[in-house]
């Protein structure tokens, strides 16, 4: 009896201890570079929180290359400094991959720092997927073979929005655009220009204000209503929409917004039904959503996907695809095989099918184009109200054209 | 004296060896440690030796880092050739012309109207900058590369570590030879007393825009620093937070002692990176510091450091000791109580947690503290930081007393130490 | 015509508020010496905790409340820290507040988050006052405007009116006289300042059911209130009120404004030439309209740092 549990102890140990001194798997390290403390927290930690619902899915099923994926998030506290420090402690911990979303500004910084860091470091390459930074930039002159966006940009929500809604017959012909003055913003009014030929309306006027300074918008809105326009059109975010917003129904001011992040959370708290019959172009609507997709989320986290929750699950995915694709048998991670496997994976969302374009790396993705509404299948932010479809744009309809200066070099 | 140079030239020996051996986090961390205290040295040639109090050095520190990245601009698309490691040349330069007519302008106001002039021009450049492409390039900033130079390529952080020491101790070496000519003596008088000083026949406006220029000039060097290390800057570098981090790291430190805002920087800094992958709350923690340090040890740590070893020999080092290990014991509770509150607020209050109880349908679940679990609502928890906290405060007037007495005895002892040597040089001159 | 009256109407609303909290400031200022960096914070306490009574009692008595804590707070702050600091210097006490400044905020992201949070009027308050050339005036903004006039007049006429006004303002001129007069001057300090904050409480309360209540409200209107200060001159109420005023006015008519160097430049010819340029030359004036006031500061303190209206120190 002795000698048979011992026998059965020592084959234990066996059978444990040659794998695991066999197969040291290399475990894969996404690194979440986000805004976790600063004025954009709330949406920084909105990315993490998505990035780690998937990655825990994946892990469910077997992780990969026969380990668990790591995430490890970084705090780079709002700015571009931090986030220059946070990345070389990312190198210096292993990191992979890195995620981050939440600003424009810290994206730039943070693609620019993986481009010289590949430079420096050949066969040691770090790649950067981009959830939500939507500076046209960034897949124009910046773009490199190491970076990915899997998100909207400018042209995309603009032209959405116009299609969707010349077709609603809600456009009009005078549009009024105002945006904030920075690569997005401008992006923004480029863009509202662009459309105006197809959308056939007029720009009556365009302006950019300074960003997050504004406390009172109500000159701007008295000069929209000088204007007299039938649709705004913006792409501010965060405080510079809401008062906005606020200060234009105030002051009764009856015209359409078109906006890009209406969905924001807080946004239609803070607004109420001053922002019943306004569109938004976003890459996901919950309303569209038949599959188990919102449950399983909100049984994970305690809410159902909003704002840039949705685009960030399917970013992480898509990766995930790309994984399934890439065998390393257990040994080292060649980051450049898995772009290259990114450039071709594919993922099939309820919204639509989502695709790599290999010229700058930007992702084909479908966007949907909603409207504020009353009493929707899923209401938001604890009100009354939510957002309706209007139409989903599928990706090859929605997309941009590759920019002339991205110029991207690939590796071997 | 010997001393001073033995501790120096050791401090010297351990940056220079032991970095190879630490991680690249580290090797950053501490290249950031360097920058921030060159920062807070030049700062203090204007705050701690003229006497000037500036709330927007942040403006001089952005410039350096702007000008030097125009030149590693200039360096990567081969119109000039240049020696990178003489990259923050750019920055003395840019920071010394921007300096001198900031300054001309600002020296004309004195006190807090000096104050609020420095504050409005770095504000100025803070919402300026992103509109103005060409030179500070907008809202994104500018970005370069490091280019090779006489063999190295400068592509390691470990390089430019060595290339932020070496700037740091030429530069903080000047700022020392500095105080010891005349100039900077004249620095000191015009602290204490500007009036003398115009009437002994100085131009004290004239005076006052070389010391500014020259503090620019420094902190320009930094922000280089900061522009070779991160090959990037944006016009957050203007932003008051980083005018408030200089401050607050230079009145920790101790603005009265020559190293005193090196050693506030080195330990906020330090502090920030170890703490910040730890928590989020030590910016709270930082102020709280600041504030302590205001109200209870206004010299700084450099002013109590300095403290002791002026009054070295006449410390009884028993009695002292006793004093500090009550003092220990008092500060040991209360910070543990406090962190112990702070970290479980953190906690409760955080929207990782509401959304745990949206889950729970309003329930509040226990939470997670230094790897124990905590009841939210039992007085288990709370009676820990309670119960530190009584301790503490019962503590305090012991402790406060002991202190003070130590003090009394040091200073007496001293007193009659320079009582006794002035009558013997009473006696000497009489006999003489 | 209508750009001007409804810019004129929201620049003294803007104004107006600019006012309330920049009023304590100016008095604390005058009194003291101290320039104190924790005022905005104050008006963010103030807010938050109306929006802590509002959402969980009533919105009154949040407006109420919240002036009345802060004011306390303020009292405490006086008494406990800045009389410490006070041997050491005016700016040891500037450190001071600007060191609890940084405190406060930290304190409000701990317990409220990093992000706004929904404070806002009870819909019943949520009507237009009048209607105006087709648009809207909401109530709102003439309530504000209301209990800023009503707390400058309060403050006129406890300043000029009465015994503890008298007392105050001789404090002011010359503390040590007073104090031998057999004045508490400590106690007018205090009393001073916990006004100063009250009435910075009080327009947190009030404004930030308007605009929006963030932890970031401090260092945005902070900034401001600064240059509304140093305009009006440090010490002066009535120099704090027509700043307030023009400062309110400028930032509500220069968003209309697209002015810029290079239509300056276009009367003498060089307008092309400026163009081309670019840089400062092409910025408008509405898109740097939260520039300006800093320019404004600046040309104040090196030409007249006394101010529109305060006296030459």
């Amino acid at each position: 009896m002795k000698g048979k549990t011992i026998g059965l102890v020592l084959g234990a140990a066996v059978a444990f201890g040659l794998p695991a001194g066999a197969a040291q798997a290399e475990a894969l390290k996404i690194g979440i570079i986000e805004s976790l403390s600063g004025p954009q927290t709330s949406t920084g930690r909105l990315f993490a929180a998505a990035a780690k619902f998937v990655v825990d899915e994946i892990n469910k099923n077997g992780g990969f290359n026969g380990a668990p994926i790591e995430v490890i998030e970084y705090d780079n506290a709002g700015g571009t400094t931090g986030a220059a420090d946070k990345f070389k402690q990312a190198v210096a911990d292993g990191v992979h991959i890195v995620l981050q979303g939440a600003s424009s500004a810290i994206a730039g910084q943070i693609t620019e720092d993986v481009r010289k860091h590949n430079i420096r470091n050949p066969g040691k390459e770090v790649m950067f997927i981009n959830l939500g930074a939507e500076a046209l930039e960034l897949t124009g002159d910046k773009c490199h073979f190491y970076h990915f966006r899997f998100t909207t940009t400018a042209p995309m929500r603009v032209n959405a929005l116009v299609n969707a809604m010349k077709k609603a017959g809600e456009l009009g012909t005078r549009v009024y655009s105002i945006n904030q003055n920075y690569s997005w913003g401008r992006d923004m009014e480029e863009a509202t220009k662009a459309a105006a030929k197809v959308g056939g309306y007029e720009v009556v006027a365009t302006v950019l204000h300074e960003v997050n300074k504004i406390q009172d918008f109500s000159p701007y809105v008295a000069k929209i209503k000088e204007a007299n326009p039938d649709t705004v059109v913006t792409g501010n975010w965060s405080n510079d929409l809401l008062l906005l917003m606020k200060a234009a129904g105030d002051a009764g001011l009856k015209v359409r917004f078109a906006t890009t992040f209406l969905d924001q959370v807080g946004n239609i708290a803070n607004a109420g039904n001053t922002a019943l019959g306004h569109y938004v172009a976003h890459p996901y609507n919950i309303e569209a959503d038949n599959s188990d997709f919102p449950e399983a989320y909100k049984a994970a986290t305690g809410h159902y996907p909003v704002y840039i929750e949705p685009q960030t699950v399917n970013a992480v995915r898509t990766l995930g695809q790309a994984l399934k694709t890439v065998d390393f048998g257990g040994g080292d991670i060649k980051v450049s095989e898995i772009a290259k496997a990114l450039e071709k994976a594919s993922l099939d969302t309820p919204m639509g099918k989502i695709t790599v374009r290999a010229e700058d790396h930007q992702a084909v993705i479908p966007v949907v184009v909603s409207k504020v509404i009353e009493n929707p299948k899923y209401p938001v932010d604890g009100t009354k109200y939510g957002f309706g479809v209007v139409e989903i744009i599928p990706g090859p309809d929605a997309i941009y054209p590759v920019q002339d200066a991205c110029k991207m070099e690939r590796p071997a | 004296m010997l001393a001073r140079i033995a501790l120096i030239a050791g401090l010297l020996i351990v940056l220079i060896v032991v970095p190879p051996f630490l991680g690249i986090g580290w090797q950053n961390a501490l290249t950031n440690m360097l920058i921030a205290s060159l920062f807070a040295m030049a700062f203090n040639l204007l705050v701690g030796q003229a006497g000037l109090l500036s709330f927007g050095h942040a403006a001089f520190f952005g410039v350096g880092a702007f000008a030097t990245l125009h030149l590693m601009g200039a360096i990567e698309d081969r119109i000039i050739a240049f020696p990178t490691p003489l990259l923050p040349l750019a920055g003395a330069v840019a920071g010394i012309l921007v300096g001198a007519f900031a300054g001309y302008f600002a020296t004309m106001r004195s006190g807090v109207y000096f104050a609020l002039v420095t504050l409005a021009i770095a504000e100025l450049f803070h919402s300026l900058a992103p509109h103005w492409d060409g030179l500070f390039g907008g809202e994104a900033g500018l970005s370069s590369m490091r280019m090779p130079w006489a063999g190295l390529t400068f592509g390691s952080p470990l390089q430019v570590y060595y290339l932020a020491l070496g700037w740091t101790v030429v530069s903080i070496f000047l700022l020392w030879a500095y105080t010891r000519t005349a100039f900077g003596r004249l620095t000191l008088a015009l602290r204490d007393n500007e009036q003398r000083v115009r009437f002994m026949g100085y131009n004290a406006h004239t005076t006052k825009v070389i010391i500014f220029s020259i503090s620019a000039m420094f902190s320009g060097i930094a922000g280089a620093l900061l522009a070779v290390s991160n090959e990037t800057a944006n016009y957050s570098l203007f932003s008051t937070h980083v005018s408030a981090q200089v401050v607050l790291h230079t009145f920790v430190g101790g603005s009265t002692v020559f190293f005193g805002p090196a050693i506030g920087a080195s330990i906020f800094t330090l502090f920030a990176f170890y703490i910040s992958e730890v928590t989020r709350t030590w910016l709270l923690y930082q102020g709280l510091i600041f504030v302590l340090v205001m109200l209870y040890a206004p010299q700084g740590i450099g002013g109590l450091v300095q403290t002791h070893i002026q009054h070295w020999s006449k410390i009884s080092w028993p009695e002292l000791g006793r004093a500090y290990a009550v003092a220990a014991a008092v500060a040991v509770c209360l910070t543990s109580a406090l962190v112990f509150v702070v970290e479980s607020f953190a906690i409760i209050f955080s929207p990782e947690y509401a959304a745990v109880r949206g889950r729970l349908d309003g329930a509040w679940p226990p939470f997670k503290l230094f790897g124990l679990e905590w009841e939210v609502f039992s007085p288990f928890t709370w009676i820990i930081p309670l119960g530190l906290l009584a301790v503490g405060l019962l503590l305090l007037p012991t402790a406060r007393r002991m202190l003070r007495e130590t003090w009394n005895h040091i200073l007496e002892r001293a007193e009659a130490a320079r009582i006794a040597k002035s009558e013997i040089q009473l006696a000497g001159a009489v006999e003489s | 015509m209508e750009f001007l009256i409804i810019s004129t109407l929201n620049g003294v609303t803007y104004g107006l508020l600019l006012f309330m909290v920049s009023a304590g400031l100016t008095l604390i200022f005058g009194m003291m010496g101290v320039l104190n960096f924790a005022h905005a914070s104050f008006y963010m306490l103030g807010a938050y905790i109306a929006y802590t009574v509002a959402t969980t009692i009533n919105f009154w008595l949040g407006l109420l409340v919240a002036p009345i804590l802060v004011g306390l707070l303020g009292i405490f702050v006086e008494r406990n820290l800045l009389r410490r600091v006070h041997a050491y210097g005016h700016a040891h006490e500037l450190l001071l507040t600007f060191g609890l400044a940084f405190i406060f905020e930290e304190l409000i992201k701990l317990f409220y988050g990093d992000f706004p949070v929904n404070y806002s009027m009870p819909d019943y308050l949520r009507f237009p006052a009048f209607t105006i050339f087709g648009t809207d005036y909401p109530f709102y903004r003439v309530f504000i405007g209301l209990v800023a006039v009503g707390m400058f007049v309060f403050l006129y006429l406890l300043l000029s009116h009465t015994r503890a006004g008298l007392v105050v303002r001789a404090a002011e001129r010359l503390p040590v006289m007073a104090e031998s007069l057999g004045h508490n001057v400590p106690l007018v300090f205090m009393g001073v300042f916990g006004t100063g904050a009250a009435f910075a409480g009080l327009a947190g309360a009030v404004a930030g059911a308007f605009f929006p209540t963030n932890p970031n409200m401090a260092i945005e209107l902070g900034v401001i209130v600064f240059v509304v200060v140093v305009v009006g001159g440090l010490g002066s109420l009535e120099g704090s009120l027509a700043a307030s005023l023009l400062i309110g006015l400028f930032s509500s008519f220069a968003v209309g404004l697209d002015w810029s160097l290079a239509g300056l430049l276009s009367w003498v010819g060089l307008g092309d030439w400026a163009r081309s340029v670019g840089g400062l030359f092409t910025l408008t004036l509405s898109s740097i309209s939260g520039t300006v006031p800093f320019l404004l500061m600046l040309i104040v303190l090196l030409v007249r740092p006394a101010g529109l209206m305060g006296e030459r120190n």
